[in-house]
């Protein structure tokens, strides 16, 4: 795995005395960008964990904004421009910020003095590069002065560079780079024109990884009318069909490639399509695709398929696709949207999580988050239950919005017995079926014979609660320093 | 583990020992007894999951062991396991007698073996069987133990009498007898005296703490003893239930428990067990036997509080239970019939069994047990959810056997099926598999379409194979990778090829 560029930052301070030699570059439009970031406790969801600070810079727009990483931006509780040399400041908020692409767009506070970001200069932004050019990678000194390294671009691929699962084109930059300040992201240019942001560095390598032009326009595109969309996406899973027994079986011809559809979300675009499980994708937008997944692309050559879908569209485009069903071949046109809502969220960036506490039992909505939490092993080390879950959402979906979960117990009188419960599904609360956090409130303020019941997926399979302990329970859990005891989406 | 087998000993020699001594000399007839415990040599040949057609892993331990009739002498069932020779030796002898295994009983870690010529050990005396010691009289340890080749005797007080988990099977857990005499490995099957008598064998020690050894109680021994009176060991009876403690006031206010100490709550029922359709979850088992169960689900057995499964550690497949429950406040009783319950041996370790396994076109069929589990280590929580929930969910009813697709090894025919590794079997040409038996029927059916087509659990696509080319890759790939034979489906056909 690629690192983020944090590594270099650590290593500043070495490089300090040595840096200044190189001689000041006129750089424009370039600003740096210092977030503080805190996301909230796993276990303890109504907590705030202690803050990390990044460093980055910025890449100042003809519109006066400033584009950056998302990664920089997401869960930030304070952002600040800072000029090149330190004399200015001003807070910043985000305009827009698309986890999945890991692009931002910044500006300052409304009626902060911000004058003199326009006078560093604007960028302007550029069209597509092709593989081999030369660009440039800008960075700041501590001093202020930029230094420019000049990088190649080496290829292009679809990568996934944030929020995990969403692969958008980048460019692989080959160039060596020096340590300096704040450089968790960075601009590229050609000919003093915006290409594309650094979001991550290997200095093994020398290989740095960059959002491409394309989609830095669509995302710039989109954030024009003040209402940001985001990507668009077909919902659907695929299989290669590289196996030459599996494709004698769909009766495919050696010179056809195909995609072999496995599995299409309920409410995509593909279902409305009418595209069905065990279709073969042969071409999107007239674009034959291989047994690999790729098509021949007019700029950079074999790309994977689905950058036709999320990487050169908008939501609401229409596209048209060639399929294989039962030995036939038809068309078929897709309206393209965002992904359907999950079940159980990839992530929950720029959101508190919602929880609940009643008499001591943390209840908490699933994500993905939540089960990474277990560490690098977490696939096989946390809940299987819950992972279950996260693999398998459809046995899971009927009746729910998100999965509600037991996440743990603190021990209180009202909770005696109940110590070793823990990571377990909630179907129902006071014989009223959970569906989300919210259904779970409104269930609890019922109890039924005196007793609030809450049913899980394990032993013990219910729970039960003195509605008047549970109530004291908690008001002493106020007492003891929780800030609330719910909070809810 | 926190426990660990004592096997693995050094060569011992016999010759007459001068005893360290405390306060009390040894007893009279202290040197027949030395010579009623034997030293035990094994041969063991352990399966490998991984590559099931091959032989094993050769290699061999010690153990202990003693006379406990004519030709009879009682042993750890670890120190005999996987065995394909055993060899007894006597004290103050260099013969090695070839033994065999009469009994074993897995789940309580104990076996009985015979010389295959008696003659020499015809004078020995028998040791007889008392009862629980005490909690902190003296005992005395015999064997072979590591550190030297002679007997060693060691003694201690009995420091905890316990109701624990039995290492040898991972799943069983019987009565213990703790004590803070040395047991190292070596001394596994050998007797534990007091007063002249045995009073439990030396089976298991625990790791991280010293001077804690465990023995096998009599109650235990006995057990063993009369379930192999019959000449068959039938193995321990369940009572198939799960018990959640009643500690919470609300809990046992919603299951009109009253305030009095008693009952604890059913959580689960195993399906097909003995209180199976006759208890429910959320019913409060008040007593078992006349017994009367505590919020924590104990029984009080001799002063002592035990967990109320011990109630029926001492009977056998057929023996009935008296049980007291509440459900919804009302009291209700009822008489089960006890019956074992084999399915739950998936999570048991097996020890002495050819694995089974199909091996077609490439690709390796194993069915889940715990040996396959933990010797692949399964990673897709689709089987770990499939094993763990087995028993719970009955899943054993749709499948007596969970065929999982262990290997693909290297072909051109294979080359493409790659993420199938670790997933279970679930249709051969659109028929559910049921066990591997079935499985192997379908897979080598005389009459197959063009196309043989296996759904994998969790994966979205068929394995597709060209019937037409089985009969060759398997002969190519079986002869390059080594694979001699092609199944072995276990007793009911004979493992050939």
């Amino acid at each position: 795995m690629k690192r983020p560029f944090l590594s270099l930052l650590s290593c500043t301070l070495g490089f300090l005395a040595t840096a200044p030699h190189s001689l000041a570059i006129d750089a424009k439009g370039l600003l740096r960008v210092n977030t503080t970031i805190q996301t909230y406790s796993i276990s303890q969801p109504w907590e705030l964990t202690p803050p990390k600070r990044r460093r980055g810079l910025g890449a100042v727009l003809e519109s006066g904004k400033i584009l950056t990483t998302a990664e920089m931006a997401a869960n930030s509780t304070y952002i600040e421009f800072e000029s090149a040399d330190g004399t200015h400041t001003v807070p910043a908020t985000v305009i827009a910020i698309d986890y999945e692409t890991n692009l931002a767009l910044l500006g300052p506070e409304e009626g902060a003095n911000a004058d003199w970001i326009l006078k560093l200069g604007t960028l302007k932004t550029n069209g597509p590069v092709g593989i081999g050019d030369e660009v440039d990678i800008w960075q700041l000194e501590d001093n202020g002065d930029a230094v420019r390294t000049v990088g190649t671009v080496r290829s292009v691929d679809l990568l996934s560079t944030f929020a995990s699962g969403h692969y958008f084109l980048s460019y692989e930059v080959k160039a060596s780079m020096q340590s300096a300040t704040s450089s968790y992201t960075l601009p590229i240019t050609l000919n003093g024109n915006l290409l594309g942001i650094l979001t991550s560095y290997n200095s093994k390598d020398q290989i740095s990884d960059v959002v491409a032009p394309e989609i830095v326009k669509i995302f710039l595109d989109d954030v024009k009318d003040g209402n940001y969309e985001g990507f668009p996406s077909l919902g659907i899973a695929t299989v290669l069909t590289e196996d030459s027994n599996f494709r004698k079986w769909l009766g495919l011809k050696d010179e056809q490639g195909g995609l072999y559809v496995s599995r299409v979300l309920p409410g995509s675009g593909a279902d409305e399509s009418g595209l069905k499980k065990g279709d073969v994708i042969l071409t999107v937008d007239g674009h034959p695709i291989d047994r690999r997944g790729y098509y021949k692309d007019e700029s950079y050559g074999r790309l994977f398929w689905s950058h036709l879908v999320r990487g050169s569209r908008k939501v609401g485009e229409r596209l048209s696709l060639v399929i294989l069903r039962e030995g036939k071949e038809q068309t078929l046109k897709a309206v393209l949207r965002r992904p359907p809502p999950k079940l159980i969220p990839s992530h929950m960036y720029d959101k508190a999580p919602p929880f609940l506490i009643k008499g001591g039992l943390v209840f908490q909505e699933l994500t993905r988050s939540y089960l990474e939490a277990f560490g690098k092993e977490w696939q096989s080390r946390a809940p299987l239950n819950l992972l279950d879950a996260l693999n398998n959402p459809e046995d899971y979906e009927e009746g729910r919005d998100r999965l509600v979960f037991l996440s743990r117990v603190i021990r209180t009188p009202a909770t005696i017995g109940y110590d070793r419960v823990a990571n377990l599904i909630v179907t129902e609360a006071n014989g009223q079926k959970v569906t989300d956090m919210n259904s779970l409130v409104t269930a609890l303020k019922d109890p039924k014979d005196g007793l609030h019941s809450i049913r899980i997926d394990d032993i013990p399979y219910v729970l039960y609660l003195d509605p008047q302990l549970s109530d004291s329970v908690d008001k002493t859990l106020l007492e003891r320093g929780l800030p609330s005891l719910q909070r809810l989406p | 583990m926190t426990r660990f087998l004592l096997l693995l000993g050094s060569i011992a020699l016999f010759h007459p020992l001068t005893l360290a001594q405390d306060a009390a000399t040894p007893p009279k007839n202290a040197d027949n007894i030395y010579k009623s415990v034997v030293r035990i040599e094994v041969a063991t040949q352990v399966a490998d999951y991984r590559t099931p057609w091959n032989s094993g892993r050769f290699g061999g331990g010690t153990g202990s062991g003693f006379l406990i009739g004519p030709n009879r002498f009682l042993t750890n069932a670890h120190v005999v396991s996987d065995a394909h020779r055993i060899l007894i030796t006597k004290r103050g002898s260099a013969q090695k007698h070839p033994a065999r295994v009469i009994h074993v009983a897995h789940d309580c870690d104990l076996a009985i073996l015979e010389v295959e010529d008696s003659v020499p050990f015809e004078k020995l005396e028998y040791l007889e069987l008392g009862g629980v010691p005490a909690l902190e009289s003296q005992v005395r340890v015999i064997g072979y133990p590591v550190g030297g080749d002679r007997i060693s005797v060691t003694r201690g007080v009995v420091s905890r009498i316990d109701f624990r988990p039995y290492s040898h099977s991972r799943v069983d857990s019987h009565l213990v007898v703790q004590i803070d005499a040395a047991i190292n490995p070596g001394n596994s099957g050998g007797p534990v005296l007091q007063d002249g008598k045995v009073v439990g064998v030396a089976f298991q020690g625990l790791r991280q703490a010293d001077n804690t050894g465990y023995m096998i109680p009599t109650p235990v021994i006995n057990r063993f003893l009369k379930d192999v009176g019959d000449g068959n060991y039938d193995k321990y009876v369940d009572l198939g239930i799960t018990e959640f403690p009643l500690f919470n006031p609300a809990m046992r206010k919603a299951l009109n428990v009253p305030e009095n100490g008693l009952g604890v709550m059913i959580a689960s029922v195993m399906p097909t067990g003995p209180c199976d359709g006759l208890m429910e979850p959320g019913d409060v088992l008040i007593s078992i036997d006349g017994s009367p169960i505590d919020n924590a689900g104990n029984i009080e057995v001799q002063s002592e509080k035990v967990v109320l499964h011990e109630a029926v550690e001492r009977k056998f497949a057929g023996d009935k239970v008296k049980l007291e429950f509440l459900r919804s406040g009302e009291k209700k009783d009822l008489t089960i019939t006890l019956k074992a319950f084999p399915h739950s041996r998936i999570y048991a370790v097996r020890y002495g069994e050819r694995p089974r396994f199909i091996f077609f076109a490439g690709l390796v069929f194993q069915p889940l047990d715990f040996n396959l589990y933990s010797a692949h280590q399964f990673k897709s929580p689709r089987v770990r959810k499939i094993f763990q929930n087995y028993v719970r969910d009955a899943i054993f009813k749709d499948r007596e056997d969970v065929v999982v697709l262990t290997r693909v090894e290297s072909d051109h025919l294979t080359s493409f099926i790659t993420g199938f590794n670790g997933t279970v079997l679930d249709e051969i040409n659109g028929t559910k598999v049921k066990n591997l038996q079935q499985a192997y029927d379908l897979l080598y059916a005389e009459n197959h379409p063009e196309f043989i087509t296996l759904k994998c659990n969790g994966i979205d696509r068929p394995i597709v194979i060209p019937s037409a080319e089985v009969e060759a890759a398997n002969k190519r790939i079986m002869q390059t990778n080594g694979i001699f034979r092609s199944y072995n489906l276990g007793d009911s056909r004979p493992a050939a090829k």
